[in-house]
């Protein structure tokens, strides 16, 4: 019944208070508007359809077969023409009468001439380079591969920062604010149990974080196909029932590990602006440790035993379709006991009038 | 005989000076004993008066004997039970009220009434009853559904007030009940604490007032450093002098002047 009513409270307090409720749900709305719009310039100037693409081409290698069939794939209009006049070329491109040259040489090195001036050249300089990058490490016509290469390395970590991001606009201002404010001592004066006020905090907070964190991560997936020109149905159409479940599974006990982070930092924290300035920290750390699993690839199952950093690993794993079952169910366990620790070492914060107080 | 309903006995309390402390209290130290081996006994039906001046060690004292913050020595015990040992059954036990425990501002003091007595376990109808006695008596329904940042300090001293007595506790703890509040709020108070004692409840409060508690106090602790110098009925205490002079005589043997 007392847990009940601190659950309740904090649910009231963010319910009623549309301040809250747009502060949890604009970044999702943000993100998708300022993504969408910054999609659609990219992509009108990369690839508008109308545009036809004229290219001549000096010497001879099997990527300029590549280059035509990546060209069609992405729908592109791309004229090939060869020619033997490098200087007569270069001219042209530098006229703007076409859009780049592209110059083999014997031994099959390439030099691209374009106009950086002109959207349609740079833009065509970066998906030559783009093709030429996955040439000897990607089948091009393997499209799935190459969106699950993609999306398996940035999502994790867009979702983390997201989470955190939910996290820390709510728990902040509920641990530290309310210590600050002098109302938690209020309720340390009843016979509440401690571990009863931490989970109180942390339950509702998850909930409500999680709510915050779907709107940004709602946001991103809905603006992938205008930013990237990656579909939803690519990024997740392939992962099946088990990955869902296991992404579900892992953002849910990353959600109240971070809440309780927080939490510490806050029940620690004299006021709120310290609280903020501890969890920037934890939250700089967080995203070297997400950053670092993603660009560093065959990390060790050791990972599995760092908080949050195992949930990234392992959301790299599932989007990327090289998912590792008892990887991520160990990882939500651990997460789970971790909070559990973060909790109890919560409760004992709050017990400590050194802590509550101060000196 | 009356009922011994609070002991404090030999209560020690020391707080580490942080450098900032030191450089305003002027003082190398590096602790202060707020609470220095205080003892006294309040009985059951009566209101106890712990008067002294500003840093006297009054409100650490109270935080105490509410389980906010643990004795260094000694130990006290209201209705038998340890605040060091039995700390859950003393929160049970008591009411407390200070200026430093506050209320969010965000919720009315309905909703906080409901939830304070959902913290004390207090059943939905007997809840509901006390709530329309209680705002009844402290006109706290007219402004019941206002959100508490929006009200006056008088307006949030007295929801404040039946907050801490939502669970109808035994004792009832109130540290400087009367500051800040205007003559007739701070009226409606006094009377409340007359109130409170003829209902049988023991009422422990901390002033600096000597009108108030020579209006309301049965029994009187005058506390100076952290001790009690003085300790009995009004009459016992003053004897032949006023409270004031009293006091400011007890005041003189021990600091050697006044300021």
């Amino acid at each position: 019944m007392k847990l009940a009513a601190l659950i309740k409270k904090e649910f009231h307090r963010f319910f009623h208070d549309p301040r809250l409720i747009v502060t949890m749900l604009l970044p999702g709305i943000l993100i998708y508007v300022i993504y969408s719009i910054m999609g659609g310039v990219i992509h009108d100037h990369a690839a508008a359809e109308d545009y036809k693409f004229n290219v001549y081409v000096q010497g001879q290698s099997e990527a300029i077969e590549t280059i035509e069939t990546a060209a069609e794939q992405a729908g592109l209009s791309l004229t090939l023409t060869p020619t033997d006049d490098a200087a007569t070329a270069q001219e042209a491109v530098k006229n703007g009468d076409i859009t780049a040259f592209l110059c083999f040489s014997e031994e099959g090195a390439l030099t691209i001439y374009y106009r950086s001036v002109d959207g349609e050249s740079s833009a065509f300089r970066a998906f030559v380079l783009d093709v030429m990058h996955f040439y000897d490490e990607l089948d091009l016509s393997d499209v799935e591969a190459f969106t699950a290469s993609f999306t398996s390395g940035i999502l994790p970590f867009i979702v983390v920062v997201f989470i955190f991001s939910a996290c820390m606009s709510i728990t902040l201002e509920s641990m530290a604010g309310e210590k600050e404010r002098g109302t938690l001592s209020t309720v340390l004066v009843t016979s509440v149990k401690r571990y009863q006020i931490t989970l109180g905090k942390v339950i509702p907070l998850s909930c409500i974080a999680s709510i915050g964190a779907a709107s940004s991560f709602i946001g991103v997936a809905c603006s992938m196909p205008s930013l990237m020109g990656v579909s939803i149905g690519g990024v997740f159409g392939s992962i099946g029932f088990v990955g869902f479940l296991l992404l579900f599974l892992l953002i849910l006990s990353v959600v109240p590990l971070i809440v309780s982070l927080i939490c510490v930092v806050s029940a620690y924290a004299k006021s709120v602006k310290e609280a903020s300035a501890y969890t920037s920290v934890v939250m700089i750390l967080i995203m070297i440790l997400s950053l670092v699993s993603t660009f560093l690839s065959g990390i060790g199952a050791w990972t599995v035993a760092v908080p949050v950093l195992n949930a990234v690993v392992c959301m790299q794993g599932i989007l990327a379709m090289n998912m590792s079952i008892w990887q991520s169910v160990v990882s939500v366990v651990l997460n789970f006991v971790y909070t559990a620790l973060l909790v109890l070492l919560i409760s004992k914060m709050i017990s400590s009038e050194k802590i509550m107080f101060g000196s | 005989m009356s009922e011994e309903i609070v002991r404090v006995e030999g209560l020690r309390k020391t707080f580490t000076l942080s450098r900032k402390q030191r450089k305003i209290e002027r003082t190398n130290l590096t602790c202060k004993t707020a609470v220095d081996g205080l003892s006294f006994v309040a009985n059951r039906g009566e209101i106890y008066g712990l008067l002294g001046p500003n840093g006297a060690g009054k409100t650490t004292t109270l935080r105490i004997l509410s389980t906010l913050i643990k004795p260094d020595a000694g130990d006290a015990f209201v209705c038998g039970c340890s605040i060091r040992k039995d700390t859950s059954k003393v929160r049970d036990k008591i009411g407390f009220m200070t200026g430093e425990l506050k209320l969010e501002g965000f919720f009315t003091p309905d909703y906080l009434f409901d939830f304070f007595g959902a913290m004390h376990g207090v059943g939905k109808e007997t809840l509901q009853t006390r709530k329309k006695e209680l705002f009844a008596r402290f006109g706290i329904d007219r402004f019941a559904q206002v959100a508490v940042k929006d009200l006056s300090t008088g307006m949030k001293q007295k929801v404040s007030l039946v907050i801490a007595i939502v669970h109808d506790p035994e004792v009832i703890i109130f540290d400087e009940p009367t500051n800040g509040l205007d003559v007739l709020t701070a009226k409606v108070v006094t009377d409340f604490l007359c109130e409170l004692k003829s209902m049988g409840k023991s009422v422990i409060l901390s002033t600096h007032i000597f009108s108030l508690v020579e209006k309301v106090c049965d029994r009187v602790g005058i506390i100076i450093d952290g001790r009690t110098v003085a300790d009995g009925t009004l009459k016992e205490v003053c004897a032949d002098l006023t409270l004031e002079e009293r006091f400011f005589r007890v005041y003189r043997e021990v600091k050697g002047d006044v300021v």
